[in-house]
């Protein structure tokens, strides 16, 4: 009988132990919002990025720096979709291609500004503990000839999945608990003239 | 009248052997044998004190002694004199060659001491600074000069930067002193203030924590 006892006791605290250690608390209004902002934060830097590697004034070196800084922005195997007035389809690059073809555009010169950038879909926790969201962006696109002919634009709206985990690592005998921001795909919504 | 003629011979001679007498005991300088004596001895004097430092004189006064023996003529009587002369003009050339070399050599280190003096009080570029610099600066190659100044002051471009991104433990993802410049030079803005920074031995930056501003 006291076998008995002792294992359903046993099973009892395992059981409740392991949900214990499993759902790490609610993060404070306070959190959330500093991880929302960060994660934010991420999406504007790469719209500078972006800005960058397409201008025909940033030199080749340092327009390499940065795409692979934006590359790190990145989950390893996320996707940036690519729209055209001239085409239905929509392409999808991986994100070094996409930046190595964003940096050798075919124009003279290039303007590229996002804005509306925002959550479309707030930041969720899931049951791994990672926090999911969606952010919106609008894209506009100016190419310009030789001649400083503009000869294609279009504004573009993109969603970018945003992933925030919590992670941990020893610096200087310290334990540094850190937010890790990563994009995942880029999915072109709707593409306009103007 | 022979005997007057007589007399007046005697004294011309008397007269004329007087005056021969006194003419024939100076020199070619001008000079008595007693006083040619003493200048030789004075001569000898100040030339040997000259050159065994034993005279008190500064060396432009030991110059103007000299040139002051110079004056007499001891080639003839006394060639050692005209030695001694050489000797001590050689001596006090050298010598004033050594000063003005030793002076020069303060000259110099007292200008250095008066730069380093004006480095230290010259109001040093803070960490806040060069992150302000970088950002608003006017292209990539001027705020890649203000980066490579700003890494001199860390240990090395890989000393690690954590951003705060609050008081409840929460950071950004750690980065490193050149890719965090980098990203103020590419971003343009500058939204963290310096919270806590640790050095090494040689007072270079080890590990830099910023908090959001």
């Amino acid at each position: 009988m006291k076998k008995v006892l002792f294992a359903i006791a046993f099973a009892f605290f395992a059981l409740t132990g392991y949900q214990a250690f499993a759902q790490e608390p609610e993060l404070s209004p306070e959190r959330k919002q500093a991880i929302d902002s960060l994660a934010l934060e991420k999406v504007r830097d790469l719209s500078k990025y972006v800005k960058l590697i397409g201008s025909k004034n940033t030199p080749w070196s340092e327009a390499n720096r940065v795409i692979d800084r934006a590359e790190e922005l990145f989950a390893p195997d996320a996707e940036i979709g690519v729209s055209s007035l001239s085409k239905t389809k929509i392409e999808y690059y991986r994100v070094r291609q996409y930046l190595e073809r964003l940096m050798r555009l075919n124009y003279d010169r290039v303007e590229i500004d996002w804005y509306k950038i925002q959550y479309v879909s707030d930041l969720q926790r899931q049951p791994d503990g990672t926090y999911v969201g969606v952010i919106t962006i609008f894209q506009t696109f100016k190419g310009y000839d030789a001649e400083g002919r503009l000869v294609y634009q279009d504004t573009t709206k993109k969603d970018i999945t945003v992933y925030v985990k919590r992670k941990e690592t020893q610096i200087g005998g310290r334990l540094i608990g850190f937010w890790d921001v990563l994009l995942g795909d880029m999915r072109v919504k709707e593409t306009t003239q103007k | 009248m022979v005997k007057n003629l007589k007399s007046i011979t005697i004294l011309a001679l008397i007269t004329l052997v007087t005056i021969c007498g006194v003419t024939s005991c100076k020199s070619s300088d001008g000079l008595t044998k007693k006083e040619y004596k003493a200048r030789v001895e004075q001569a000898t004097k100040d030339l040997n004190a000259i050159l065994n430092n034993e005279t008190e004189w500064t060396l432009e006064e030991q110059q103007a002694r000299v040139n002051e023996i110079k004056q007499t003529d001891f080639s003839k009587k006394n060639p050692e004199i005209v030695e001694m002369i050489e000797r001590a003009e050689a001596k006090i050339a050298n010598e004033m060659a050594e000063r003005d070399r030793l002076a020069e050599e303060q000259r110099l280190a007292e200008e250095q001491r008066l730069r380093e003096l004006e480095e230290q009080n010259k109001p040093k570029t803070g960490l806040a600074d060069f992150f302000n610099m970088i950002a608003n600066a006017k292209d990539a190659s001027t705020a890649n000069g203000y980066i490579a100044e700003a890494l001199k002051l860390f240990e090395s471009p890989d000393a690690v930067v954590l951003i705060r991104l609050n008081n409840y433990g929460d950071y950004d993802r750690p980065t490193t002193a050149v890719n965090y410049l980098n990203y103020l030079k590419d971003q343009k803005k500058v939204n963290v203030n310096v919270d806590n920074i640790k050095y090494n031995a040689e007072n270079k930056i080890t590990e830099l924590e910023l908090i959001k501003k």
